[in-house]
């Protein structure tokens, strides 16, 4: 218990630590906010210089950039009506109303003590949760874990593209591209085509800066030249009635964002606008209606996407799966410096997990200082224009991905995905898929191949041992009803019921 | 983006491209160990080729109702791939390329100037300043405060920091 508080403020004492959360949350903040940076982006970049580092160090830096990364985007929504971050689309639809008003400091104020609140909640479920999940998870089946990993990929496949088949696609497409090289078990060459590079398999890191960074600044060419638009803000701090007034709807978004980010492949950007589509459902009578500034639709999604952030790293420490694209990035990030997140990470490493809580929670402290200071330079930072800002992106990530290895072929691997993203970006295919299915791979390959060695490669006993256990017939049930949920049929017949608005 | 009418310009051309690397990955995989057993090191392979052969098949299906865009290919190239995209794209090549030879430094030096000057069409001045600020914040955070080893090439930049160096700390000496 002792050694389990010292690790937990661990990275408040060390002045290092305590400076690298700092740098990361502020960093965060403008990394979420610019439109055209995004957290995904700038921690696929950091893990290829980062890795040389001790991996506390790397953590505090990264948990830092995560929580203000989520917050950040929110006010670029709230000024530019532009949400700098996936996560921050549904806080534009009422925060952008609120800024007309001439309320946006109101409003930025409101926005980050609920999304400080909300990563509080996040983060004391993660606390809580964990380890029993981690108890729970060391009873897990090779199968169970081939389900969940299945299960992640048709979430995200299914929430967040134009359609599951793309999803799907896209899904396979990565778990296929994460058995390029030697068998792990039998040491065969997949996918080698003789060439020796390739029998170390394709970078998962270069494969992350290509299709977050590259293709990400190739798309915003498109949009170049928007003009800035200018708020007066003033009066940031809100008024305790304010917040008083929003916390019972708060506590309840926060439930939502929570749940939503432990899924499996589901983070802070789907716990958004579930938690708005609930705030809209529960307030009966709002003071102004949804869609011209109501406060509640400004609450419900920024406590939920920061809570996400806690809820994510719960199915990531505890079964080395990721809650969410970030995640699936910091497990890459983990992989590298040696440690294997899974159900015996809190057993043999629970330093690991006390230091994440411990500096999740100084991170959003930091998020509370700096959320409610610095706006004016804030403002101009945000308009500094997109010419300089997409080739240093370019830069970085060619050298992020020349730094893997020191080698230039992880930067053809970069380009050569980059160039795939856009494409894939412009057909209405999702990116998220692909990178979480090459995280996923090795999992769901080795653990089908046990599961089936243990069935001695019998299908039908596989099936009936799956329908036998508890815990797969349900996570194979829920998996059936992602799949119905997404048919013509049941679309049809939910037609009637209000839909979520999902991000195109 | 949801319920599209007309496809996008090469929607088409896109999902076979994907619907035919699919299938030549299925067959890449199957030579890895055919249908020997279920447990071996082609089935993961076989089985993930095969969904992305039916979803490509069905998205390709789907595309080709959707009723034809106008403008054929000119619409292409000004929708998907318009001037800035491909210019900008060569310019990152180039970059990539040079940057192993020119080292680090002065191709990124050149690249940072010329993508600037090109992106924001403004003065050439501007430019120059925009980039030599940024190289500079570039250089300081990754080689120095992160240590990451880049390419030296032309500009010996080590000579010049061990030059400096020595300069600060006789200057430092009475």
């Amino acid at each position: 218990m002792i050694d389990a508080f010292s690790y937990l403020f661990m990275s408040w004492l060390q002045p290092e630590l305590l400076a690298l959360t700092a740098i990361g949350t502020c960093a965060g903040i403008y990394i979420g906010a610019i439109p055209g940076l995004s957290v995904t982006m700038a921690v696929s970049i950091l893990i290829s210089f980062t890795f040389g580092w001790q991996v506390n160090h790397a953590l505090a830096l990264m948990n830092g950039i995560f929580m203000g990364g989520v917050y950040g985007g929110s006010r670029t929504a709230i000024l530019l009506n532009i949400p700098g971050a996936p996560a921050a689309i549904a806080t534009a639809l009422d925060g952008y109303p609120l800024a007309k008003k001439g309320e946006a400091g109101n409003a930025i104020g409101l926005s980050t003590v609920m999304s400080v609140l909300g990563g509080f909640i996040g983060i004391i479920v993660l606390a809580l949760a964990a380890p029993t999940v981690s108890e729970f998870a060391i009873k897990f089946q090779p199968r169970d874990y081939m389900l969940l990993a299945v299960m992640g990929i048709l979430l995200v496949g299914s929430l967040s593209g134009e359609s599951l088949a793309k999803g799907i696609f896209a899904g396979a497409l990565g778990m296929l591209l994460g058995t390029v090289g030697l068998d792990p078990m039998t040491a065969e060459q997949r996918f080698t085509f003789g060439s020796v590079e390739l029998m170390n398999g394709i970078s998962p890191v270069a494969l992350m800066i290509g299709l977050f960074g590259v293709s990400e600044a190739l798309n915003q060419l498109h949009s170049l030249h928007l003009p800035a638009i200018r708020q007066r803000v003033d009066k940031i701090i809100p008024s305790l009635a304010d917040v008083k007034k929003y916390l019972p709807l708060s506590l309840q978004t926060s439930a939502i964002g929570v749940f939503i980010g432990a899924l499996p492949g589901t983070g802070g950007d789907i716990a958004a606008l579930m938690a708005y589509d609930h705030a809209k459902r529960v307030t009966k009578e709002p003071e102004v209606p949804f869609g011209e500034g109501a406060k509640e639709g400004l609450v419900a999604p920024e406590t939920a996407n920061n809570a996400a952030v806690g809820g994510a790293y719960i199915p990531m420490l505890t079964l080395g799966i990721p809650g969410d694209a970030v995640t699936a990035i910091i497990i890459g990030a983990l992989f590298i410096h040696g440690l294997n997140p899974g159900p015996l990470l809190l057993v043999q490493k629970p330093d690991m997990f006390w230091f994440t809580v411990g500096n999740l929670t100084l991170a959003n402290i930091f998020l509370l200082i700096f959320g409610l200071t610095g706006i004016r330079i804030f403002t101009r930072i945000i308009e500094c224009p997109k010419g300089v800002l997409l080739p240093l992106i370019l830069l970085l990530s060619v050298v992020g991905a020349y730094s893997i290895n020191n080698s230039v072929s992880d930067v053809w691997w970069m380009l050569g995905f980059g160039v795939l993203g856009y494409f894939m970006k412009f057909y209405g295919y999702q990116v998220g898929p692909v990178v979480l299915g090459i995280i996923l791979s090795r999992l769901m390959d080795d653990n089908w191949r046990r599961a089936i060695i243990s069935e001695r490669d019998s299908v039908s006993d596989f099936f009936f041992n799956m329908l036998a256990s508890p815990l797969s017939a349900t996570l194979f049930a829920a998996i059936v009803l992602i799949l119905i949920s997404q048919t013509p049929f049941w679309k049809k017949f939910r037609a009637g019921g209000s839909a979520v608005p999902k991000n195109g | 983006m949801k319920n599209q009418k007309t496809r996008r310009p090469g929607e088409v051309v896109f999902n076979a491209v994907l619907f035919a690397f699919s299938l030549f990955i299925f067959w890449q995989a199957y030579g890895i160990s055919g249908f020997s057993s279920l447990s071996s090191a082609g089935t993961f392979p076989l089985a993930m080729s095969g969904i992305m052969i039916v979803t490509a098949a069905s998205v390709l299906f789907r595309s080709m109702r959707l009723s034809v865009p106008q403008g054929g290919f000119a619409a292409f190239r000004r929708e998907v791939l318009p001037p800035v995209v491909l210019i900008f794209s060569l310019f990152i090549l180039a970059y990539s390329m040079a940057m192993k030879s020119l080292g680090f430094l002065a191709a990124s030096f050149v690249f940072l100037l010329a993508s600037i000057w090109f992106l924001e069409r403004g003065r050439f001045s501007r430019a120059l300043l925009l980039s030599i600020v940024s190289i500079v914040g570039v250089y300081i955070v990754f080689r120095l405060i992160f240590q990451v080893v880049l390419p030296e090439g032309i500009i010996p930049e080590r000579a010049i920091a061990a030059a400096i160096g020595d300069f600060l700390k006789g200057g430092a000496k009475p």
